[in-house]
């Protein structure tokens, strides 16, 4: 290779990294398909995820509504969820969080104790900053086991970032017109002015001759050459400027803020969600993965408990919902609104799909196949240590009636039909 | 040119064409080192200490007041002995944390304002700028690394909290949020979110350390100037270290350019 060759590259190279670094990038997914299948399809499973709405204006805001179940089946490897925190994946802060409950509890900051194999509900209203199209997940962040993100849509926002304002008012009356830039002119105030001293001091003693002659005078042991009296003096004056400049602004800045308040930091309790009767409950039996096939197969005993006859609606596993076309209720139970790449189309399979009557059990054999498996990157659980999948699944009785059950096991990882 | 610079100049033995050279070099060096000092300082406390600087809401009473002086004076201890065991220059305190800040600022405004949507009252910085300056005076003053660790490193620490609460105490005035009452740090840190940074994960005052005006300032303050003082003592001795040349494998040329004698290359 040539000596212009290898110039030409690395120029473009350099300048490559230049406007890379330059350029913004906002991000278009945040990790969610990155976290290990046997985490997210045994964890949290998010249900009812609906947005207010698909497209807001600057300073508009929009909801996320949801309920999320607590696995009973929760890996050994995955912390429990003794503290955790609501919160939202997105590109940055282009949008903000104007409040955040869980079971219409206030989230601002963390929750503790929470129940496994519970539901809850939560809810997060965002505001419009910067304008353009953002994925917009719910997350739960469990400490010790990090994110596990809910179900992703996209959101316009449209308008002018330099509209946005967060207007707050203390209890004390101050007004802040905009906390975006809120006492950022004070510490650049002060920071500059330190600055200045700094270089007042750097100043004085880069002015000298400086790294050779003063080596080698130091090498000659002529400190006193080196360090003056003048010096002492000089140096006895920056560290009285100091004090005074320290102790002064500390007493006036006492006086003009006497009302503050420490970082609030405990965490809060919420009860979960009632516990609905067990009215339809299910055993599993077999889980298999078709590896070229893409679908998964799962062999579960369903007993009916209930006063009415009841099917098979939905198999909802890592925001994946694979609904029963053929009932209604199921397809009316979701929202149009609902994420696409989240609904394979093809839904669930049931066989021995006719009513399950009441006191009635019967194995039943569902078939969900869809490349999401693949693109939701959910087969990982082929190489995981802890290989079972898990998921809710939705019955509904013939007056739409819905009985939500959990369901986990073993998986296996199969190339040929065996149930 | 003063008549002591002109001293040291003669006490250096050189010529008037030479001193211009050495002039230039100096720039260089200054230019070259700014550089690498932002670079060494950022990498550290980015490291060491990055979350409580990064956010208004890890600014906390206990925990950023006791680490963010004891992970700066480790840089500044280090270049101080450099700058003072080479060259009796004793600036390496301002310098390191100075250039710090300076850096900080252009990570914020690039990085964290320009890439990622966070507006300034979130990620404005703290500095240690006013203690690093006294540290360097109290070594110019006493031209010892011990007195300086012990009066200077209690000084470097005191200093930090008032230095920088005169700009943040803004943020920490009380609102009600929700029905509950936060500080507005607490509150602009739950209005601009950060996917990766829940609430839980502040190492904040969780603690029931109280005392002196119900607050636990002070406290912090004090075992932090205390443990100051022995990191400086490390440090210094680190920098020290580093700066002892032991080993020079260079020709005859260099060291006789460098005024290391014609002895064996590679010699100690």
């Amino acid at each position: 290779m040539t000596s212009s060759i290898k110039r030409v590259i690395l120029c473009g190279l350099g300048a490559l990294t230049i406007l890379s670094a330059i350029a913004p990038q906002p991000a278009m997914a945040h990790g969610e398909r990155a976290t290990e299948p046997y985490i997210r399809t045994r964890t949290i499973q998010w249900y009812d995820v609906k947005w207010s709405t698909e497209k807001i204006s600057v300073n508009d805001t929009v909801a996320v509504t949801g309920k999320f179940h607590l696995m009973d089946d929760w890996p050994d490897a995955v912390h429990k969820p003794d503290k955790v925190f609501l919160s939202n994946t997105s590109p940055g802060a282009v949008l903000t969080r104007v409040e955040s409950y869980i079971n219409d509890m206030p989230a601002e900051q963390s929750m503790k104790n929470l129940v496994v194999g519970r539901d809850y509900t939560f809810k997060m209203v965002m505001k419009g900053r910067i304008p353009g199209r953002w994925h917009f997940h719910p997350m739960l962040n469990i400490n010790g086991a990090g994110p596990i993100v809910g179900p992703g849509s996209w959101v316009q926002v449209d308008g002018r970032a330099e509209d946005y304002r967060h207007s707050v008012t203390t209890i004390g009356g101050t007004q802040i017109a905009d906390t975006q830039n809120y006492g950022v002119a004070r510490v650049l105030m002060w920071q500059i002015g330190y600055i200045l001293i700094a270089v007042a001091w750097l100043l004085w003693w880069l002015r000298r001759p400086l790294i050779i002659p003063r080596w080698l005078a130091t090498q000659k042991g002529l400190d006193d050459l080196l360090v003056t009296r003048t010096d002492d003096k000089v140096a006895a004056g920056f560290l009285v400027l100091i004090l005074l400049v320290v102790i002064i602004g500390y007493i006036n800045v006492k006086a003009e803020f006497p009302r503050v308040v420490p970082l609030q930091a405990g965490s809060l309790y919420t009860p979960p969600l009632p516990e609905a009767p067990k009215l339809v409950m299910v055993k599993f039996k077999k889980a298999e993965y078709d590896v070229p096939g893409r679908s998964m197969r799962m062999s579960i005993e369903v007993t009916n408990n209930a006063s009415r006859p009841v099917r098979l609606g939905e198999f909802l596993t890592a925001s994946l919902r694979f609904v029963n076309n053929t009932l209604p209720a199921a397809v009316a139970a979701v929202d149009p609104a609902y994420p696409k790449e989240l609904l394979p189309f093809s839904g669930i399979v049931v066989d021995r799909d006719s009513p399950l009557a009441p006191g009635e059990t019967r194995v039943i054999k569902i078939d969900a196949t869809d490349a999401a498996w693949e693109l939701e990157r959910l087969v990982g659980f082929l190489t995981n240590v802890d290989s079972r999948i898990g998921a809710l699944l939705f019955f509904y009785d013939d007056k739409g009636a819905r009985y939500i059950t959990s369901v986990a096991g073993p998986i296996l990882p199969v190339f040929r039909k065996t149930i | 040119m003063t008549a002591n610079d002109q001293a040291v100049l003669d006490a250096a033995e050189m010529s008037p064409q030479i001193s211009r050279w050495s002039r230039t070099f100096d720039y260089m060096v200054v230019v070259v080192a700014a550089f690498l000092v932002i670079s060494v300082t950022q990498i550290h406390f980015i490291l060491l200490a990055g979350d409580w600087d990064f956010f208004i809401d890890w600014k906390d009473r206990q925990y950023w007041v006791l680490i963010t002086p004891i992970v700066t004076i480790m840089m500044a201890a280090a270049f101080q002995a450099v700058f003072w065991n080479l060259f009796r220059l004793p600036f390496g305190a301002t310098a390191s944390v100075g250039l710090l800040l300076v850096g900080t600022w252009i990570v914020r405004l690039h990085g964290w304002e320009g890439l990622a949507y966070f507006p300034l009252a979130l990620v404005v910085p703290a500095t240690c700028l006013m203690g690093a300056i006294a540290l360097d005076a109290v070594l110019s003053l006493t031209r010892s690394w011990v007195l300086t660790g012990v009066f200077g490193g209690l000084l470097y620490a005191a200093l930090f909290f008032p230095s920088n609460w005169v700009y943040l105490a803004p943020y920490f005035l009380p609102v009600e949020h929700m029905g509950q009452m936060v500080s507005l740090a607490d509150l602009i840190g739950y209005t601009y979110p950060r996917s990766a940074t829940p609430e839980y994960i502040r190492i904040i005052e969780r603690g029931t350390l109280r005392t002196f005006e119900d607050s636990a300032v002070w406290v912090s303050t004090a075992f932090s100037g205390f443990a100051c003082i022995f990191t400086y003592m490390a440090f210094w001795w680190l920098g020290t270290k580093l700066c002892t040349p032991t080993f020079i494998p260079t020709g005859r040329r260099f060291r006789a350019a460098m005024g290391l004698g014609y002895g064996n290359k590679g010699a100690k």
